[in-house]
């Protein structure tokens, strides 16, 4: 259905981008195009041929030829995604941001970033931090990943109690469409309902409807000073039952309020070598506030600590500087890596549900676990209901019996209850082909046809990254 | 049993920036914290008051910022603190820092132990511990790693030298200065920080402590910095990447090549 | 001119190598001030040749101390003993090791006779106009250099960071005087009591005595294939180094750490495997003379500090590197015989 890059096609390629922006016919540099984070290998798939365009103009050469010849086109950014989204399932071209990097207005008074896609997300905060300014998006990968793939993804991330995700922060976007037109959506416009919210589409399209040349993002005043909280819990029901109290009762907002089931703490904190006392603890949760002065934050943590020991609490932790943020952030940041060493496979999954159907959650996914003999350490941001039940692959098993019992059952059960609980199965890694066969499960039929639609009307052809999301 | 932990404040230096016109230190934004090998001298001394009972004092010399430090020192778990700071203190080396310090703890009475952190992670010379120790007229072990027994007015204890461990035994009072080996330091609790806000931190100037004048600050310092520069470090390396079979030999190859080349083997 | 005083470090019978690096950097400031060099000795049962041995590598004079009670090093004999010979014979100059004794004996003698000590130098050097000693260190975590100098009280007081110069070559022929010194029991007693050495066995060749240092990281994965990193270590003679997330990970023991919180060391190589390079990691070891980097990832700051970076997994390239120098030993040998 769709044709091979001919030579000739690399030629017409190389015409519009310049040959030492062309990679073809090198399996090697191709290589580092044909996956994104997702380890599991037979996600991957390699490009054809890959090109790092500089302007919108050039994008929309791209698109153009990619109609005339019908070659499927994948966008991608830094390749962090968690879901496939940037991997050439049908091969093809791989359209690659790296070379757009460039932050290109910080508007003070309006309160705006203009950058290129190509920008790693972390670097816009570094340069505006003089300022007293910063963008609140925060994937987990802000060091790596690029703001093209946060928009594409929605990215959520770490901050969301609080900031929200990506899409809360985006004013204005340039698009080149499937079919290679140079759309302008907003600006620094702070209202603007004229018209369909087609930043909106776009935001979270996982480079389906489009790919992103200019990006316009709102900025926040800085933050001056942060407190974690690290709180020891008896049970997953006593920890949980406090995160809406804090809002409610406190009447606190805190930036993030991560939870972190026995089998994540205990791992990590065995693989840390972390004395303080986890072994009695049954769930943690680690609540990151921030202000504008150690003053302001120091009530906020009494009034949120006092209420997580009046209410069944073991201990509370308080870090208000480098040195003990940093020893506590270790424990959550560490879950993943620690869990490698019993198995390198895992399944990321980033499963939502409201926030008080938590512990009936954990209660199924326990109930999963020794259906399959599987371990599933679950941690998250329980701040937003985003969980991140992380399937480990048993030793047991051959990887063959793994992915088997991982794709057509373990995945499918996990994803049901998901959504008995009135959840949905991703939060914030996307869809992209890693969960497409599942989208049916989530989505019903009249919308999943409505965002079919969409795609359609937008790319007749089907080249912009066919094979993910609808 | 009563224990003084004299702590320093410092600035947070795994993230430093320098400036590379004036080879100086960015001090915006750059956070204030304890010493981290001073944290394992507050558990050290937590511990063994835990064991026989009896007080700890944290004493630090500086800023008035630096009674942040000191209360963080109470929500560990020190029972007290105290802060030394006098403009006419500035810019005192280590040999009036530990002047300073010592007539600090005279001040304070009868004690059994004074238990210091190895070093500064900023100034980083280790001076400081054995110079209080030395105005004291105190027995002292340095590096101490591990305290075998505390009975009959002696301590004996374990410090890490070059090649291994010594053991020593010293009459009480006496001074150590310790490792990392020595504890893990335990995080401050919500309980600690309400009890580290309610506490009163006297903070004693020159005139409460009988120090001469001419004795601290940069007038009674001996040493004097002459300049403050950044070292070269970048180097010109050659990098090579491994990605197959082929130029995972030649990778060996240059290692090999380089021990050879220099004489290592 | 006052002299020249170098510390020579006696331990187990023996001088350790220290001692004749003091020398060397004692040599060549005592030549621009145009000063009589010397080195102390402290111990008990001190060798002829050890003091010959002194003089040999560059010392005019050797002050030695021979007694029971300094057989072992305790702060306050030593220092008392030190003290003495200071006032009694007034140095301008007076150089120790950064080593655990030079770094605890010298800052309780410094406080006791008044004058100025600079910890760990890496650089000695003597100002033109007045002949006051220049001592470079590097601090906040070897981010700066700072040049100190003791303008006003003498002697000028310096520990000196081991292997930042190569020790002093023995010459034939040289000639010095040797003056020994006596004390009476008063000075020996002591309110701190020796009692044993207990050797590390983990650690063959110790990190700060160790001219090359195999040092394991993170990337190390876990502590069983950390034998890799010892094997290495083993086959080039080398300490075995560790970072502090591998020390904190239990992996290693704390005698193996290098950085911040650990040791600092100037090997003349240091193989880091596996270590991103961290402030924290980098602070003790980028005075190496040679640095061999290993890392996954390419962007990793170790790489800024390497003579030579791998980009690559060290549990690959470990062990054929291994096999390699084997093989290399092997072939050598043969050859020579």
């Amino acid at each position: 259905m769709y044709n091979s890059v001919t030579p000739e096609i690399v030629d017409e390629l190389i015409e519009i981008v310049g040959s030492k922006n062309v990679i073809y016919d090198n399996k090697e540099a191709l290589e580092a195009y044909s996956h994104d984070e997702v380890a599991e290998k037979s996600y991957a798939h390699m490009p054809e041929v890959v090109v790092k365009p500089s302007t919108a103009e050039e994008i929309s050469k791209i698109m153009k030829l990619a109609n005339k010849y019908l070659i499927p086109v994948t966008p991608r950014g830094a390749g962090s995604g968690l879901s496939g989204g940037a991997v050439p399932v049908e091969g093809g071209i791989v359209v690659s941001v790296e070379k757009m990097n460039k932050i290109l207005e910080i508007d003070k008074k309006n309160l705006m970033v203009v950058v290129e896609p190509g920008v790693v997300t972390n670097e816009i905060n570094n340069l505006i931090k003089d300022d007293g300014l910063f963008y609140a998006g925060y994937p987990m990968s802000v060091e790596t990943c690029y703001i093209g793939g946060n928009v594409a993804e929605n990215a959520g991330g770490g901050r969301a109690v609080k900031y929200g995700v990506t899409g809360r922060y985006i004013y204005g976007l340039d698009v080149v469409t499937p079919t290679g037109e140079i759309l302008h959506l907003g600006g620094k416009r702070m209202k603007d309902v004229t018209g369909y919210d087609l930043i909106h589409l776009m935001v979270g399209s996982e480079g389906t409807l489009g790919i992103f040349t200019k990006i316009y993002i709102k900025l926040m005043p800085l933050p001056q000073a942060k407190v974690d909280l690290l709180v020891l819990f008896k049970d997953i029901d006593t920890a949980i039952k406090i995160v809406p109290d804090i809002m409610t009762f406190g009447r606190i907002i805190p930036t993030s309020i991560e939870f972190m089931d026995d089998l994540s703490f205990k791992t990590s904190c065995k693989y840390l070598n972390e004395k303080i006392p986890f072994e009695e603890a049954g769930a943690m949760l680690l609540i990151e506030l921030d202000g504008n002065s150690k003053v302001e934050l120091e009530e906020q943590y009494e009034v949120i600590g006092n209420l997580c020991m009046e209410n069944g609490a073991i201990e509370v932790y308080i870090a208000d500087n480098a040195t003990t943020s940093e020893r506590i952030w270790k424990i959550r940041r560490n879950i993943a890596e620690a869990w490698k060493q019993y198995s390198p496979d895992q399944s990321l999954e980033d499963v939502v549900v409201p926030i008080s159907e938590i512990p009936k959650f954990m209660e199924k996914v326990r109930k999963i676990s020794e259906k399959y003999d599987v371990p599933i350490p679950c941690y998250g941001h329980a701040g937003d209901g985003n969980i991140h039940a992380t399937p480990v692959k048993n030793p047991k098993f051959t990887m063959e019996e793994w992915l088997d019992i991982l794709h057509n059952k373990l995945l499918p059960d996990l994803y049901r209850e998901v959504i008995n609980l009135g959840g949905t199965i991703s939060g914030e890694h996307g869809i992209g082909h890693k969960r497409r066969e599942y989208m049916s499960m989530a989505i019903e039929p009249a919308q999943l046809e409505v965002m079919r639609a969409i795609k359609r009307a937008l790319d007749p052809n089907n080249v912009l990254n066919p094979g993910k999301l609808v | 049993m009563k224990i003084v932990v004299p702590i320093k404040q410092v600035p947070e230096t795994s993230n430093v920036k320098m400036n590379p016109e004036t080879g100086t230190m960015v001090r915006e934004g750059v956070e204030s914290i304890i010493n981290p090998l001073d944290l394992y001298a507050i558990e050290t001394a937590i511990r063994l008051k835990e064991q026989f009972g009896g007080k700890i004092i944290a004493i630090s010399m500086g800023p008035g910022s630096a009674l942040e430090a000191i209360k963080e020192a109470v929500a560990m778990g020190c029972d007290d603190g105290v802060l030394l700071s006098d403009g006419k203190f500035a810019g005192s080396d280590t040999w009036a820092t530990s002047y300073v310090l010592a007539n600090g703890i005279k001040k304070l009475g009868e004690y059994d132990i004074v238990i210091c952190g190895e070093r500064a992670t900023d100034g980083d010379t280790a001076q400081v511990g054995p110079g209080i120790a030395s105005f004291l007229d105190l027995p002292l072990s340095t590096f101490t790693s591990e305290i075998l027994s505390v009975k009959d007015g002696r301590i004996k204890v374990k410090r890490l030298v070059e090649g291994g461990y010594e053991e020593i035994e010293m009459t009480l009072p006496a001074t150590m200065t310790v490792v990392k080996e020595i504890s893990d330091p335990r995080l401050p609790t919500l309980r600690g920080k309400l009890k580290a806000k309610k506490i009163e931190i006297p903070v004693w100037g020159l005139q409460h402590i009988a120090v001469k004048e001419e004795n601290v600050g940069l007038k009674g310092s001996p040493t004097r910095v002459v300049k403050i520069f950044t070292p070269k470090v970048a180097r010109q390396g050659e990098k090579i990447a491994v990605r197959d079979e082929e130029t995972l030999n030649e990778a060996v190859d240059k290692i090999m090549d380089f021990l050879i080349k220099k004489e290592f083997i | 001119m006052g002299e020249v005083w170098t510390l020579a470090e006696y331990r187990f019978g023996k001088l350790s190598s220290v001692s004749f690096e003091l020398l060397n950097r004692g040599k060549s400031l005592a030549q621009k001030l145009n000063a009589p060099l010397a080195s102390i000795i402290l111990g008990f049962a001190i060798k002829d040749e050890d003091i010959n041995e002194l003089i040999a590598r560059g010392a005019d004079k050797v002050y030695v101390v021979d007694d029971k009670n300094l057989e072992n090093f305790l702060v306050e004999s030593y220092a008392k003993v030190l003290i003495e010979l200071v006032n009694e014979y007034k140095p301008d100059i007076l150089l120790a090791a950064a080593t655990t004794t030079g770094r605890t004996l010298m800052p309780y003698v410094a406080v006791r006779i008044r004058t100025g000590l600079t910890a760990d130098c890496t650089v000695l050097d003597v100002e033109d106009e007045t002949g006051n000693l220049l001592q470079t260190r590097p601090a906040i975590g070897g981010n700066i250099l700072a040049t100190i100098k003791t303008p006003n009280t003498r002697p000028q007081m310096a520990t000196v960071r081991p292997h930042s110069m190569k020790p002093a070559l023995p010459e034939k022929g040289r000639s010095g005087e040797v003056i020994r010194k006596k004390y009476d029991d008063s000075t020996f007693k002591t309110k701190s009591k020796y009692l044993r050495f207990i050797k590390d066995e983990s650690q063959q060749v110790t990190v700060q005595d160790a001219k090359i240092i195999v040092a394991g990281g993170k990337g190390v994965g876990k502590a069983e294939n950390f034998a890799i990193i010892d094997k290495l270590a083993e086959l080039l003679g080398g300490a075995v180094g560790a970072s502090r997330d591998v020390v904190d990970r239990g992996w290693k023991s704390y005698p193996h750490q290098i950085g911040l919180s650990g040791k600092t060391v100037s090997p003349a190589l240091y193989i880091a495997a596996g270590i991103s390079g961290a402030v924290q990691h980098i602070a003790g070891m980028q005075t190496s003379e040679n640095i061999i980097a290993i890392n996954k990832d390419p962007d990793a700051q170790i790489f800024h500090l390497a003579d030579l970076g791998i980009v690559g997994d060290l549990n690959e390239i470990l062990p054929i590197l291994i096999d390699r120098i084997y093989d290399y030993k092997k072939r050598e040998a043969s050859a020579n015989v």
